[in-house]
């Protein structure tokens, strides 16, 4: 009895050993800063690049480092689709990064902590060029007049399509000219039972994925997602439902839409040759192994809203751990978001760039469409992202009564009608404060 | 043995579990070779996508056997990201854990089993209680309560430390129950001989209780390595820079918010695997009880 | 197989016996052997519990520090929610499908891997294996079992001349195939746990049983499932707590839909907390289910405890 008393001793202080070890030696990621006696400022950045992104960053990053000796940037790499419950844990604990990489979408919500810094003076100093960023970034890092966010990511929709499969089967690309109907006969002529071939997927996870998709055909139907003023739905419309009944009908009457409500098998199907055309952005675009052209999304016939797209963007928001903490932070996304390390950074990357002015610079966008063959219809398409998503608080309750409509719809559980005056009767609810 | 019901507890604790069969092929073969293959596609999906080049595992439908073996891959993955310094932590985390939650289950679940304690009853309810909150809902105080622990108490007890990852997850409910449930079926006459003799309550634990549990220990201990080294959303939340991550979270250096990169995951899950498989193999023969006795036949 | 049957009960104590104990040191020596667990199961365990019922009684969206008192406002929002009157309802058939199918499986497997034929060490690892792979491989693995057009489960459906079905997309098929998936996915678990309880069982009882002439079926009814009685109400309510709380396959690969038609309890609560920033009302939604789950598996010690055979 003894005898494993002592080994239990022993391996219990081995492992406190152990454990002391492994962590004192590693310097903590954030120590305070002391101010004004020229130590350097250590400033945490959680974001989730991966792959070629992250050691793009990593790239931007060491040289930020190695130029700003009073600053020592480190970042965590942290799944985006995770880094909210992070985000939200740390700040409730006290404890969070100083900048974080967050979705677009959840701004608004956001913008309700207290330790978020309010960017707007930083935002409009000359150094910042508010006005080089794209609207749609303005838009969605700007809540109630606050701006609370630097922007990090832009991108749109559109088409993108199996060119050997068009010639294949001797149909017409998509061209600029082309309405929705046009769309739709192309999705049905490349509809294959046998084959097992449809025309193109749309996602239906019911998420906001779903959700974008249809409110881009809204705009584009001339409709929009709420009132000016932001209090009422104003998706249930004639425009809402032309939109919704042209969904419906490529669903269920004609079956020529790949309906993936796992959201996770279009682009292997679209490479294997299954899917003709997908609405998708350009982050998609390095993985396809087909030969393939991009081209805007179409327009409905007798709208004057014409061309439209819609963009996600994504903000750096910073938070405040002391004054010193806080102006490296900006110190350093003044840097990152300068236009020569947008240049850096698009180029290696195939990421579109965040800065308007690098669109007219026609070496840069060359280059990249050399790269990234396609990144260039992206980038112009940038052109056609004139509305933005309502940033509203409420928008998360807004998203989900319209994801359930359109996946409801899409499976035909639901007419269009019904489908959107239950999510409008939902969205006005969330609206009111319900 | 025939079957004389007067035969005492001791020798039939002692009585060998199965004659060796070994060298008859047996018609069982042709039962477990398909239940096995069943249990193991996930497994051997994830050795042939480790094996493909990144094209290939993209490519629909799936490809079942790469055409040419990547055994790079395993080499890229490694060096992706420092695998080394997480597989560490990861051993760190899970060795101790499993050390602790053994140790200290015995004891709790040992008392719960024989020892009649005044409020026994409500207090096994109140901890079994702490399994029935979903940890979504308890990792905000949870971590809330580590931090407290790191800065008034010990550092390697808080935020983005070891001991963070370890002291939580000492021991749980699960492992109490579990051997409650397993003590209970050793013969209570042996534990009572041994107290005639003058045996404390430990002793008897650790002198006849135990030795006759090695197949619940085990079992015990590779059910809670395992929940230990693949422990992913909770490292998440308190494990703020690299050197202190755990292998799950290294994984994700290879998912990214569009893009997965398959062949690479997949080579680096086989690898994290592999001490699992260890540990596995290792407590095999604990599983089976072994045919020793406790020298207590009465 | 009445002589056996008797064996069998003679393993449970007569009144009879005599019993050696030293009341007083009883309390001390229980409450000194459970004090370690008991501290550190306090202070990680329930006191997160605690805060959380506190949560649950607040209004809080995570993001401000104010979190107004509200009563019992939540709980009275969630009896008129009909989406989680419906996670609710997924969970209860989720529960009562995979725990019963998990034990049988379980028991199956394990009493074939109980034999010491060769190579026996590679099947049980195998048996093993399964609960070392991750849930998101799991799950990648399943959706694609299951795809609609090309899946391999259509695909043999369609040598039987069934239709191919569309499993996940479909809201009337898709908790099923949660179901198949985490039955697969927790075999292994419970394969482990019967074999460490079938090690218990001598093999005395089964040869005496053969002598009385009872089938493999027989001993089987008799011998096995009653001795392994303690573990399988292990495996009962370790199950049910696990199937209340499911959580990762469905975020791994429904995400709730499609239309809800996998809407959990603990994925309803989490998009309320982490979408929809209303942290108090999923507390509420928690503490709604730890009630539930409390209830029911107090039922199941009350009931398993009389039938087990344990040797008091």
């Amino acid at each position: 009895m003894t005898h494993l008393a002592r080994i239990t001793t022993a391996i219990a202080l081995t492992g406190a050993l152990a454990i002391t070890a492994c962590s004192s030696s590693k310097p903590d990621a954030s120590s305070t800063s002391s101010p004004g006696t020229g130590k350097t400022v250590k400033i945490a950045v959680w974001e989730g690049y991966t792959d070629t992104e992250g050691k793009a960053f990593a790239d931007l990053v060491s040289q930020f480092n190695r130029t700003h000796p009073g600053i020592r940037v480190t970042t965590l790499e942290t799944p985006n689709d995770y880094m909210l419950q992070k985000v939200l844990t740390a700040v409730r604990g006290g404890s969070p990064p100083d900048v974080a990489y967050l979705f677009g979408s959840w701004a608004p919500s956001v913008a309700k902590i207290p330790s978020v810094v309010d960017l707007t003076s930083t935002a409009h100093s000359p150094e910042m060029n508010w006005n080089d960023f794209w609207p749609a970034e303005q838009q969605v890092a700007t809540v109630n007049g606050k701006i609370i966010g630097i922007p990090a990511l832009v991108d749109n929709l559109a088409i993108v399509y199996n060119k050997s499969l068009f010639t294949k089967l001797g149909l017409a690309p998509p061209s600029p000219d082309w309405t929705w109907d046009d769309f739709r006969n192309a999705a049905k002529a490349l509809t294959d039972p046998a084959a097992k071939r449809v025309g193109w997927s749309i996602p239906a996870d019911a998420s906001e994925d779903t959700v974008w998709h249809w409110e881009a055909m809204l705009w584009e139907a001339g409709g929009d997602i709420l009132t000016p003023d932001n209090s009422k739905s104003a998706f249930n419309s004639p425009q809402g439902l032309q939109a919704t009944h042209l969904l419906r009908s490529m669903a269920v009457d004609d079956k020529s839409v790949y309906i993936d409500t796992t959201n996770s098998k279009y682009a292997d199907l679209f490479n294997a040759g299954k899917i003709g055309m997908l609405v998708t952005g350009p982050w998609d675009l390095s993985g396809f192994t087909v030969p393939y052209g991009v081209q805007v999304m179409p327009t409905f016939a007798g709208s004057a809203a014409g061309h439209q797209s819609i963009a996600g963007p994504d903000n750096w928001v910073v938070f405040d751990r002391g004054n010193d903490r806080k102006q490296a932070a900006i110190t350093f996304l003044t840097w990152l978001t300068a236009t020569p390390q947008v240049k850096q950074f698009s180029l290696q990357t195939g990421d579109l760039p965040i800065r308007r002015s690098l669109a007219t610079d026609a070496a840069f966008v060359g280059q990249m469409d050399k790269a990234l063959p396609g990144v260039q219809a992206f980038i112009d398409n940038l052109a056609n992202v004139k509305k933005a998503r309502p940033q509203v608080e409420a928008y998360p309750k807004i998203s989900l009564a319209l994801g359930d409509a359109i996946v409801a719809v899409l499976l035909n559980k639901r007419t269009p009608e019904e489908a959107l005056s239950r999510a409008a009767a939902a969205s006005d609810q969330a609206l009111s404060g319900g | 043995m025939n079957a004389d019901v007067t035969t005492t507890a001791a020798e039939v604790a002692s009585l060998p579990r199965r004659s060796l069969s070994r060298f008859r092929p047996s018609p069982w073969h042709l039962v477990l070779i398909p239940i096995t293959f069943v249990l193991l596609v996930p497994l051997l999906w994830m050795l042939a996508t480790s094996l493909e080049t990144e094209a290939e595992t993209h490519r629909f439908p799936p490809v079942l056997v790469p055409r040419s073996l990547q055994w790079h891959n395993y080499a890229d993955a490694w060096r992706a990201a420092p695998f080394g310094s997480f597989l560490v932590n990861s051993l760190i985390v899970s060795v101790l854990t499993v050390i602790s939650t053994l140790v200290l289950c015995s004891l709790a679940g040992y008392a719960f089993a024989r020892v009649r304690f005044a409020g026994r009853g409500l207090l096994f309810i109140v901890l079994m209680a702490t399994l029935m909150v979903p940890f979504q809902v308890t990792m905000i105080p949870e971590f809330l309560i580590v931090k407290w622990l790191g800065l008034h108490v010990w550092t390697q007890l808080g935020i983005d430390h070891l001991g963070a990852l370890i002291v939580p997850n000492l021991v749980t409910a699960f492992g109490i129950f579990f051997l409650r449930q397993f003590f209970l079926t050793i013969p209570i006459e042996l534990e009572e001989a041994a107290r005639m003799d003058g045996t404390s309550r430990l002793g008897v634990l650790i002198k006849i209780v135990l030795p006759l549990s090695l197949p619940a220990l085990a079992t015990l201990a590779v059910i809670t390595f395992l929940d230990s080294w693949n422990s992913f959303l909770w490292p998440l939340i308190v494990v703020n820079s690299e050197p202190r991550m755990t292998l799950p979270l290294g994984l994700t250096t290879f998912q990214g918010a569009h893009n997965t990169q398959w062949s690479l995951l997949m080579a680096a899950n086989v690898v994290s695997l592999l001490p699992m498989l260890v540990v596995f193999f290792a407590a095999q023969r604990y599983f089976v009880r072994s045919v020793a006795g406790t020298g207590l036949k009465g | 197989m009445a002589a056996v049957r008797e064996l069998v009960r003679d393993r449970q104590p007569t009144a009879s016996r005599v019993r050696v104990r030293l009341r007083g040191s009883d309390h001390l020596s229980g409450w000194a052997f459970v004090t370690p667990a008991t501290v550190l199961i306090a202070i990680f365990g329930l006191l997160p519990i605690g805060w959380s019922l506190l949560l649950s009684f607040q209004q809080s969206d995570l993001l401000t520090p104010s979190t107004p008192w509200v009563g019992t406002a939540n709980y009275r929002r969630l009896m008129h929610d009909h989406t989680f009157a419906v996670s609710v309802q997924h969970t209860i058939v989720y529960t009562a499908l995979f725990v019963p199918a998990t034990m049988i499986v379980g028991v199956l497997i394990a009493v074939a891997l109980n034999r010491n034929i060769r190579g026996i060490s590679l099947y049980r690892t195998a048996a093993y294996v399964t609960m070392a792979v991750s849930t998101i491989n799991a799950a990648i693995i399943f959706m694609w079992l299951f795809e609609p057009s090309f899946g391999v489960v259509n695909r043999a459906l369609g040598w039987v001349g069934i239709p191919a079905q569309l499993w996940l997309s479909n809201p009337d098929q898709a908790l099923y195939v949660i179901v198949a998936m985490t039955v697969w996915g927790w075999t292994g678990f419970a394969v482990v746990v019967y074999l460490a309880a079938l090690q218990g069982v001598p093999q005395e009882l089964y040869d005496a049983a053969a002598i009385d002439g009872a089938g493999r079926f027989a001993s089987f009814r008799t011998i096995t499932i009653p001795l392994l009685s303690p573990a399988s109400l292990f495996l009962a309510i370790w199950l049910t707590i696990s199937a209340l709380q499911l959580f990762d396959e469905v975020y791994l690969t429904t995400r709730g839909g499609p239309l809800h038609a996998t809407s959990v309890v603990v994925y309803y609560l989490w998009d309320q907390a982490f979408n929809q920033f209303d942290a108090g009302y999923a507390a509420a939604a928690a503490y709604v289910l730890f009630m539930a789950t409390l209830v029911i598996t107090y039922l199941q010690f009350r009931l398993g405890d009389r039938y087990a055979h344990y040797r008091r």
